[in-house]
C-alpha cells in the first residue's frame, strides 16, 4: 500500500472538485449541527425531567370554611375526614410519602413564589388552602391516586404538578422533533450531493481508473481515493458542526440555562458526546454515500 | 498460454454474435498477429482475454486460469500479467514519461526503490532514453506509443495485447514500434496484436489468425495478410 500516492490521488481530485467539495463540506455541517442540537435538546430535557419529576407532587387540596368549591358545600374538611384520606394515601402502594401543609407553610410557599405585590397585600394566611402533597414512588404512574382522591368528602381538588410541566416539556420536545426533521432533509440533501460528486470525481478521472483497471490495481486502490475525498469532506463537514454545536451551547444553551435549577444544565460532556456522535455519524454517511456511488458510477 | 475452447460472445442488443464458436490455442511466447475487417471480432478477442466481457458460451483458460472460475476479486491479479497497448496510447497527460510508466506500478502498490530501478530500464528498452522528463504532448505519436509500451511491460507481463498499436502511426515510424514488440517477444513474453496493417504483417512473417464475422476463416504460421485485402 503506497499511502502517499493515495493522498495525492484524493488531494487531486478534492482541488479538481473544488465547488462541489465546498457544497458537501456545508450541508454535512449544517445536517450534523442540527443533529446535535437535537441530542443536546434531548440531553437537556431529560436532565430537566429528571431534576423536576424527582420534585412533583400530586398535590391533594383539602375544604376550608369559606371554599367556593361545590363539593364542599360550604364546610371545611373535619379532622376525620383529613385522617381517613391520609390512611388511605399512606395505604396505595404508588405513593412513597405524604406530607400535611397546613396554612402557615401554604402562605409561606406562596409569599416566596409570587411575584405579585397587590396579591400578596390582599391575601392572608387564612386564605390558604390546607393540602397533603403526595410523593409518588413512580411519577409516570399518578392515575390511581388522582381517582382515589378525586371526589372523596372533604376533598377540594386534585392537582397533579407535573401536568403543569407538560406544555413546557412539549414545547421542547416538539423544538427537539423539527430539529431532527431538519437534520433529517439535509442529511437527505447531502447525500445526493456527495452522490453527485463522486459521480462527477469519476467522471473527471476516467483515464486514471481506467488504465487502474487495466494494469490490474485492485479495487481498493482505484476506490478508495474516492472514497477518502468523501470522508475528508464529511470530517471537514463534522468539525464545522463541532464548532457550531459549542457555539450553541456557549450563546444558546447557557443563556437559557440561567433560568433554570443548577441540576438541570446541560454540562460540557454531554457537548463533547454530541460532538463525537455527529463526527461519527457525518464520517460514516459520506463514506456509505462514496461508496455506494462508486459502485454505480466505476466499473472494476 | 491462451486457450479458447468453443467461445461464443453475442452483444446485449445484437442478433450477430461478435465471436461465433471459435477455438484457438496460443502458446507461451507466440507471436500473432488478428486480422480482419472492423467487426469482425479482434477487440471482442482481446476484451475476452483481460475478461472485461464474459462469453456466451465456452471455456477460455488464460495463464493457466479458467476466466469462468476466476473471481472478480481476482481479476486484478490476471490483468497484473497481461500488458495493453491502444491505438489511441492513453497516456496520462498531466504526467511526464517517467511518471506514466511508473503510475502502473504504482497503482499495485510496488515499492518505490522497485520502481527507480525498473522503470528506467525499461524505457531505455523501448527507445525512449533520455526523455524520461518529457510530457506526452512533447512527444511524436510513435514514441507515445513507446511510452505506452513501457508501461505495458513494465510489470514483466507473461502476455502483452496491442490493438492496433500502429493505427495512428505513420509506416516509417510503425516499423519501430514493430522492433520493440518483436524485442518484448524474445523475452518470452506472448504478444497477440489486432491489425489492418498489411505491409507489417506481411514483413514480420509470424502466425496469423484471421477473423471474419466472428469466425476464425484463416491460421497461418509465418502468414501474411492475405490477398482479398
Amino acid at each position: 500500500m503506497r499511502i502517499n500516492f493515495i493522498l495525492s490521488e484524493v488531494w487531486i481530485g478534492l482541488r479538481r472538485n473544488l465547488t462541489m467539495t465546498v457544497a458537501v463540506i456545508v450541508t454535512v455541517a449544517v445536517g450534523m449541527a442540527m443533529l446535535g442540537v437535537g441530542f443536546l435538546i434531548t440531553t437537556q430535557v431529560n436532565s430537566m425531567k429528571d431534576y423536576w419529576f424527582d420534585k412533583v407532587e400530586v398535590s391533594v387540596f383539602l375544604c376550608s370554611k369559606n371554599s367556593a368549591d361545590p363539593d364542599c358545600k360550604g364546610k371545611g374538611a373535619t379532622a376525620a375526614e383529613m385522617e381517613t384520606l391520609k390512611a388511605k394515601l399512606e395505604s396505595m402502594p404508588e405513593v412513597e410519602g405524604v406530607i400535611f401543609e397546613n396554612k402557615a407553610a401554604a402562605y409561606k410557599n406562596f409569599q416566596e413564589s409570587s411575584a405579585s405585590k397587590t396579591l400578596l397585600e390582599v391575601t392572608t394566611a387564612e386564605d390558604m388552602p390546607e393540602s397533603f402533597r403526595v410523593k409518588l414512588k413512580n411519577p409516570d404512574i399518578s392515575t390511581p391516586v388522582l381517582q382515589a382522591m378525586q371526589g372523596q368528602p372533604g376533598v377540594s381538588s386534585v392537582v397533579n404538578q407535573r401536568d403543569l410541566l407538560g406544555g413546557f416539556f412539549g414545547l421542547l420536545d416538539a423544538l427537539r422533533s423539527a430539529s431532527y426533521v431538519l437534520a433529517g432533509v439535509v442529511v437527505i440533501a447531502s447525500i445526493l450531493l456527495i452522490a453527485n460528486t463522486v459521480r462527477l470525481s469519476a467522471f473527471n478521472r476516467r483515464r486514471e481508473t481506467g488504465i487502474m483497471r487495466l494494469v490490474g490495481a485492485s479495487n481498493l486502490y482505484i476506490q478508495l481515493p474516492f472514497v477518502m475525498e468523501g470522508m475528508i469532506a464529511g470530517l471537514i463537514g463534522s468539525v464545522g458542526a463541532a464548532i457550531m454545536l459549542i457555539l450553541a451551547k456557549v450563546f444558546v444553551f447557557e443563556e437559557f440555562q440561567t433560568f433554570l435549577a443548577p441540576g438541570s444544565q446541560l454540562q460540557w460532556d454531554s457537548v463533547a458526546w454530541a460532538i463525537v456522535w455527529t463526527l461519527v455519524i457525518g464520517v460514516a454517511i459520506c463514506v456509505v454515500a462514496s461508496f455506494v456511488t462508486l459502485r454505480r458510477y466505476l466499473r472494476v | 498460454m491462451i486457450h479458447f475452447d468453443n467461445v461464443t460472445k453475442v452483444y446485449a442488443n445484437q442478433n450477430r454474435p461478435a465471436l461465433d464458436h471459435v477455438s484457438v490455442d496460443i502458446d507461451k511466447s507466440e507471436f500473432v498477429f488478428l486480422v480482419g475487417p472492423s467487426g469482425s471480432g479482434k477487440s471482442t478477442f482481446l476484451r475476452l482475454i483481460l475478461k472485461e466481457e464474459r462469453p456466451n458460451s465456452g471455456a477460455i483458460h488464460v495463464a493457466g486460469k479458467d476466466l469462468a472460475r476466476l473471481s472478480n476479486f481476482k481479476v486484478p491479479h490476471l490483468r497484473r500479467r497481461i500488458g495493453c497497448v491502444f491505438q489511441d496510447f492513453r497516456l496520462l497527460p498531466n504526467k511526464n514519461v517517467y511518471e506514466n510508466v511508473a503510475f502502473a506500478l504504482e497503482v499495485i502498490g510496488k515499492p518505490r526503490r522497485f520502481i527507480r530501478k525498473v522503470v528506467p530500464e525499461v524505457i531505455e528498452l523501448v527507445g525512449l532514453e533520455g526523455k524520461a522528463h518529457r510530457m506526452p504532448d512533447e512527444l511524436s505519436g510513435g514514441e507515445q506509443q513507446r511510452v505506452a509500451m513501457a508501461r505495458a511491460f513494465v510489470n514483466r507481463p507473461m502476455i502483452l495485447l496491442a490493438d492496433e498499436p500502429t493505427g495512428n502511426i505513420d509506416p516509417a515510424t510503425s516499423i519501430g514500434i514493430m522492433k520493440v514488440l518483436d524485442r518484448i517477444n524474445r523475452t518470452g513474453t506472448t504478444v497477440v496484436m489486432a491489425t489492418h496493417d498489411a505491409a507489417i504483417v506481411d514483413s514480420m512473417r509470424k502466425r496469423v489468425v484471421e477473423l471474419e464475422d466472428g469466425k476464425i476463416v484463416r491460421d497461418q504460421s509465418r502468414g501474411v495478410y492475405g490477398q482479398a485485402y
